[in-house]
């Protein structure tokens, strides 16, 4: 039965994984078209090309053409497989990898990519560097040293298990760029034209905030192994204009003046694909778009409270009526195709008479305004919309008029960066807050949750000081776990209780499965994306019109 | 005049600091500050330790006067420091930011005070429901929101008609639309001045002497609606440098064009502060020096107003 | 601007151009929007805030005659309520700007010297910080809301308020009866209240009946630029603002509560321009 339905759930998902099958096959009739100049419309312009700054998307649509990775990701399997590393092997209780370079890559500045080039990248990743204000890398943990075994082997040491590494060399946050680059300090590095890497792409010019042009690599010849494509890039150029306004980049597309664009809301899909455009959806695999509750405000520390709002909750009309199939509902605080998801559909139902029930029982009474009170309190809760999720004003609007059905009120508010990211950290201001991340590894759950990190619950011992005493002890010793399980199976089966009990104490209200859309004019082929939904141009190429 | 002139020049060093400190007090009063917001926000997903590091670095907890006397001698000796947000020397953001506004906002005035020409000649003119139609123009261009208007502009002129392209445009189309966009708006008070002024001035007796001599009536017209339109849109071109830059700011999302105004909006989201003392700075320099040419310039261009008080606008 | 000032004392024949049918539809579009900011819910069966879920971005129909919102909101009832925060919004703005402006304009024309030069340096000092930077600092220290941004618009006007009431006050002062007023030994502040303040105030009403147009679309810029009313709101700038992105599949969105900015914009135009006629 879970299998089945999984199924029907993840066929929406499968969609746009269809659409670019479809691309495909028309590809192979006919053969691809060298040349060209590719116009791609981002919605904002890029910042800090510092590698591990990368999360940012218009940041690794940059990245993600200028620079390699150690490891590839596979997209459909999620494997990884070699692409600048032609093996590795890692010890047993992964504190240990050796990896295996494939020789004759440069930078495109000339330097060889070799051990000592990659060890220098992940000796600033893993332990950034002070002087140049180089931050550490999110998803590099337990990180100690590199040690350069011969010009094309480096072997990386870890203070403690750190099974996720291997695919943390595959994140664009993991890009390998000359030290060239690393030895400016992180206040240069918004320039593009200083990140030198070592990919199909290389910066040509940039006028900042407004476009970057990116040529293509005539002597490319290490695209990951098992790449559809090989050599160079089929493009010439890519010209990646920033253009804020949805209306124009939808305009701009269908009127054939721009050949890929990023970020189209969902009411807009069906225009685009009944002119024949085309759409795609990948997936962001992380942790799903959700509401995520700070238990150390009182007025949600109740655990009967938060399974009551989760129940108040309807997901299924907010995907009905903001978004399309590619934005799946929910079945547990990670999307479907994240690697050790567990369907746990069952504990996600609407029913707002049981949550009725659970307020009433935990002694929130309605009020005379039609808000539930509690000794003279009312149950008024606060958060900021968050301006990269897509449609999240509307969602929370929509959230706010369903909690309203059983008494609680939900105030939306649209703040200033400074304002928001200071009263994010403050439970007492923010008793719930939008939030989701992507990364296609089992460790983005630790990422979000464990309070060292992102801390989305706001736990003690982070970066907020307004928490008075929320901890969860057990939660942060399963989190530690996934990120030091060396055993792959064992480490799977953790995440699967991650998720059970991060719902069972209710910490979360998933909503859906965030994508990354994109809209392509026909006569573009073979768009690739990695595993978290950035664009590759690597592989793609326009038929003639 | 030398006196006045030293004065003058005293005046405008004293709003330059002014403005600067202003600026400076407004920024330090604004919840958080560009290394929180660059670094806590979700992009990077630091550790608390990582960032209480970079704060030091940053030097984001020295105390306010240190960072103010700090900042300000960096400025004296000409230096303008790094955007925190976009990780390069803010000069380089000025030197790209600084012409595509001055093109902008020139040629929108200029396009302005044309079409606000045009339309206070035709308000005399004409029958009377067109002089009723033109009338109404100056009030109808105030009410249409800059954004909507840009929109629409490509909508119909870029995306339906294929007149002109807006994405990767040829130099001579890059203008065309946004030129029109910010145009509008500003005509509108111009416009509005012009109407009443040449309602007044053909009651007056040159007018009749002029015609006497053959002149046609447009051509009265013509000529004295363009000479009158002079000195009040250089006047406003004095104030609307401020407010070209905040009209732009629409018009260069909308068109994706950069600028001044969308680095301003930018900076003041991620609290850029140095970016900001830079923009503030330069404003205030181009507002001083244009106040201080207007001053001196006007009573040349239009004898009438060497008699009234300097500083009017 | 003195120069227009200078002239407004000359009345053209501008009555006859516009029928005073223009003037009667002004009159009447104003008395509508007015009362649907006092009773609203005799001209909209909907509620603004709580839409239907399955019946969103419904084209106009009889049920709802603007359509509905991407949240199945009906667009009237939000037009409708609208009208009370834009309407408060644009006078709160202009009061703002009128009262601190005129105050240091007369404080500067009048007493002149030193206050004149230390308040000409603060509005200078207000020119010369770029606006946007000024009214998006204000709004995020004071929050985000539609009173803020009304404030925040109010200020950026101060500078243009106080720089034209000081010109009128240095323009009338100069009068015969003024001097006159002066001479027969009036004391300062009687002759300021009943002989300059009246004749100053007529072009700096003006201004003010021509901002408060432009106060509605500049709250209507900051909700482009994302420092609008919180949501769920109905605020007219900010719901053309929202609609923008439908332009393509709802172009009603954001036109409804556009032309009623422009018909509202049009008329209070209309009739200041009537009553100032009447007053010169």
């Amino acid at each position: 039965m879970t299998t089945t339905r999984r199924h029907i759930l993840a066929a929406p998902a499968l969609l746009p994984v269809l659409a670019a099958l479809g691309a495909r096959e028309a590809a192979a009739q006919a053969s691809p078209v060298r040349g060209g100049t590719l116009i791609y419309l981002e919605q904002q312009t890029y910042t800090n090309l510092y590698p591990p700054a990368g999360g940012f998307y218009p940041n690794g649509g940059v990245l993600n053409q200028i620079t390699d990775k150690l490891t590839y990701q596979n997209p459909q399997t999620l494997e990884i497989e070699p692409w600048i590393a032609e093996s590795w092997t890692v010890n047993a209780d992964a504190t240990e990898y050796v990896f295996r370079l494939r020789p004759g890559v440069t930078f495109s500045d000339g330097t060889p990519l070799d051990a000592e080039a990659v060890a220098r990248n992940f000796d600033t990743y893993g332990l950034g560097n002070r002087e140049l204000r180089h931050p550490v890398s999110e998803v590099i943990t337990n990180y100690q040293r590199s040690e350069v075994i011969d010009p094309l082997t480096v072997r990386f040491l870890f203070h403690r298990p750190s099974p996720g590494f291997l695919q943390g060399t595959s994140v664009i946050g993991s890009g390998l760029v000359s030290p060239r680059t690393l030895a400016l300090p992180f206040d240069q590095l918004g320039d593009a034209t200083k990140i030198i890497g070592s990919g199909p792409f290389v910066v040509a010019r940039q006028v900042l905030g407004r476009e970057l042009v990116l040529n293509a690599r005539r002597d490319y010849a290490w695209g990951p192994k098992n790449h559809p494509h090989q050599g160079r890039a089929l493009l010439d150029s890519i010209r990646i204009i920033v253009s804020g306004e949805d209306s124009v980049r939808i305009g701009a597309l269908l009127a054939g003046q721009a050949h890929v664009i990023r970020q189209i809301q969902a009411y807009d899909e069906e225009r685009v694909r009944s002119r024949g455009f085309q759409i795609f959806a990948p997936s962001t695999r992380g942790v799903n778009n959700s509401i995520v509750f700070r238990p150390d405000n009182p007025l949600v520390a109740d655990i009967r409270v938060r399974q009551a709002l989760r129940f108040a909750t309807n997901t299924q009309e907010i995907v009905d009526t903001l978004f399309s199939p590619n934005y799946p509902r929910a079945t547990s605080i990670i999307a479907s195709t994240a690697q050790g998801y567990v369907n746990l559909a069952d504990r996600l139902i609407y029913d707002p008479r049981r949550a009725v029930e659970l307020l009433e029982e935990a002694g929130w009474t309605l009020g005379p305004r039609g808000v539930r009170q509690k000794d003279g309190q009312e149950l008024v809760l606060t958060a900021y919309e968050s301006l990269p999720q897509p449609r999240n004003k509307e969602t929370l609007q929509l959230v706010a008029q369903q909690w309203a059905r059983i008494g609680v009120r939900l105030n939306v508010l649209a703040g200033d960066s400074g304002s928001r990211v200071v009263d994010n950290l403050d439970p007492a201001k923010t008793p719930v807050s939008p939030a989701m991340v992507g990364r296609a590894d089992p460790d983005v759950i630790r990422s979000q949750y464990h309070p060292l990190t992102r801390n989305a619950l706001l736990q003690t011992g982070g970066v907020s000081q307004r928490v008075r005493s929320f901890h969860d002890a057990r939660l942060n010793d399963l989190l530690d776990a996934i990120a030091s399980e060396p055993n792959r199976e064992k480490r799977l089966a953790l995440v699967g209780d991650v998720q059970r009990y991060i719902l069972d104490q209710a910490y979360v209200i998933p909503i859906f499965e965030e994508p990354q859309v994109f809209a392509a004019a026909p006569r573009v082929r073979g768009l690739g994306f990695e595993a978290v939904g950035r664009p590759s141009f690597y592989g793609t190429w326009l038929a003639a019109r | 005049m030398r006196r006045y002139l030293l004065q003058r020049l005293g005046q405008a060093l004293l709003v330059l600091l002014a403005a600067y400190t202003v600026a400076f007090v407004l920024l330090q009063a604004l919840p958080g500050d560009a290394v929180l917001i660059k670094f806590l926000g979700s992009e990077m997903g630091l550790t608390a330790d990582q960032i209480a590091e970079l704060r030091i670095a940053y030097g984001a907890d020295a105390p306010v006067w240190e960072q103010y006397l700090h900042t300000l001698g960096r400025f004296l000796a000409g230096e303008f420091g790094y955007s925190i947000r976009a990780g390069v020397p803010v000069a380089s953001l000025l030197a790209e930011n600084i012409r595509p506004t001055l093109v902008l906002a020139g040629l929108a005035l200029a396009a302005a005070s044309l079409l606000a020409v045009a339309l206070a000649v035709l308000s005399q003119l004409g029958f009377g429901w067109v002089r009723a139609v033109v009338r109404s123009m100056p009030p109808f261009f105030v009410a249409v929101p800059v954004f909507w208007l840009g929109i629409m502009l490509i909508q119909v002129f870029s995306f339906q008609l294929g007149l002109i392209s807006v994405i990767a445009p040829e130099p001579w189309e890059e203008l065309v639309l946004p030129v029109l966009t910010l145009a509008v708006p500003i005509s509108a008070p111009l416009a509005q001045l012009l109407i009443r002024n040449l309602d007044a001035i053909l009651n007056e007796p040159f007018v009749a002497v002029a015609r006497a001599k053959g002149a046609t009536h447009a051509w009265v017209l013509w000529r004295h609606a363009a000479r009158n339109a002079l000195p009040p849109t250089l006047t406003m071109a004095g104030v609307l440098f401020g407010e070209l830059l905040g009209g732009a700011v629409v018009t260069e999302t909308v068109f994706g064009l950069g600028g001044l105004g969308g680095l301003t909006q930018q900076a003041v989201a991620n609290q850029d502060v140095a970016v900001l003392q830079a923009i503030v700075v330069l404003s205030a320099a181009a507002f001083v020096a244009i106040s201080l040419a207007m001053d001196l310039l006007l009573p040349l261009i239009d004898p009438r107003l060497a008699t009234r008080p300097a500083g009017a606008a | 601007m003195s120069g227009a000032n200078a002239t407004a004392g000359f009345a053209p024949p501008r009555t006859l151009v516009l029928p005073p049918v223009g003037l009667l539809l002004a009159w009447t579009v104003i008395a509508l929007v007015l009362s649907w900011a006092v009773v609203p819910g005799l001209f909209a069966w909907h509620d603004p805030l709580q839409g239907v879920a399955g019946e969103q971005l419904l084209p106009p129909s009889l049920e709802h005659p603007l359509g509905t919102d991407g949240l199945g909101r009906d667009m009237l009832a939000r037009v409708v309520y609208g009208a009370r925060e834009s309407l408060l919004g644009a006078l709160l703005a202009v009061g703002v700007g009128l009262t601190l402006g005129t105050a240091l304009g007369l404080l500067a024309g009048a007493r002149g010297g030193i206050a004149d030069a230390a308040v000409m340096r603060l509005v200078d000092t207000l020119l010369a910080i770029p606006s946007l930077l000024l009214s998006l600092s204000v709004i995020i220290l004071l929050g985000f809301g539609s009173i803020n941004a009304a404030i925040a618009v109010g200020f950026v006007s101060v500078a243009h308020f106080a720089r034209l009431s000081r010109a009128e006050v240095l323009r009338v002062r100069r009068t015969e009866y003024v001097e006159a007023a002066f001479g027969s030994g009036g004391r300062f502040l009687a002759v300021l209240w009943r002989h300059v303040l009246p004749n100053a105030l007529t072009s700096v009403l003006a201004l003010a009946a021509l901002q408060f147009g432009s106060a509605i679309l500049a709250l209507s810029t900051l909700g482009f630029l994302g420092y609008g009313a919180p949501p769920p709101t109905p605020e007219w700038g900010l719901l053309i603002a929202e609609g923008r992105d439908f332009l393509a599949t709802a172009w009603w969105l954001s036109c409804a509560p556009g032309v009623v900015v422009l018909l509202v914009v049009l008329s209070a135009e209309r009739i200041s321009r009537s009553l100032g006629a009447r007053r010169t």
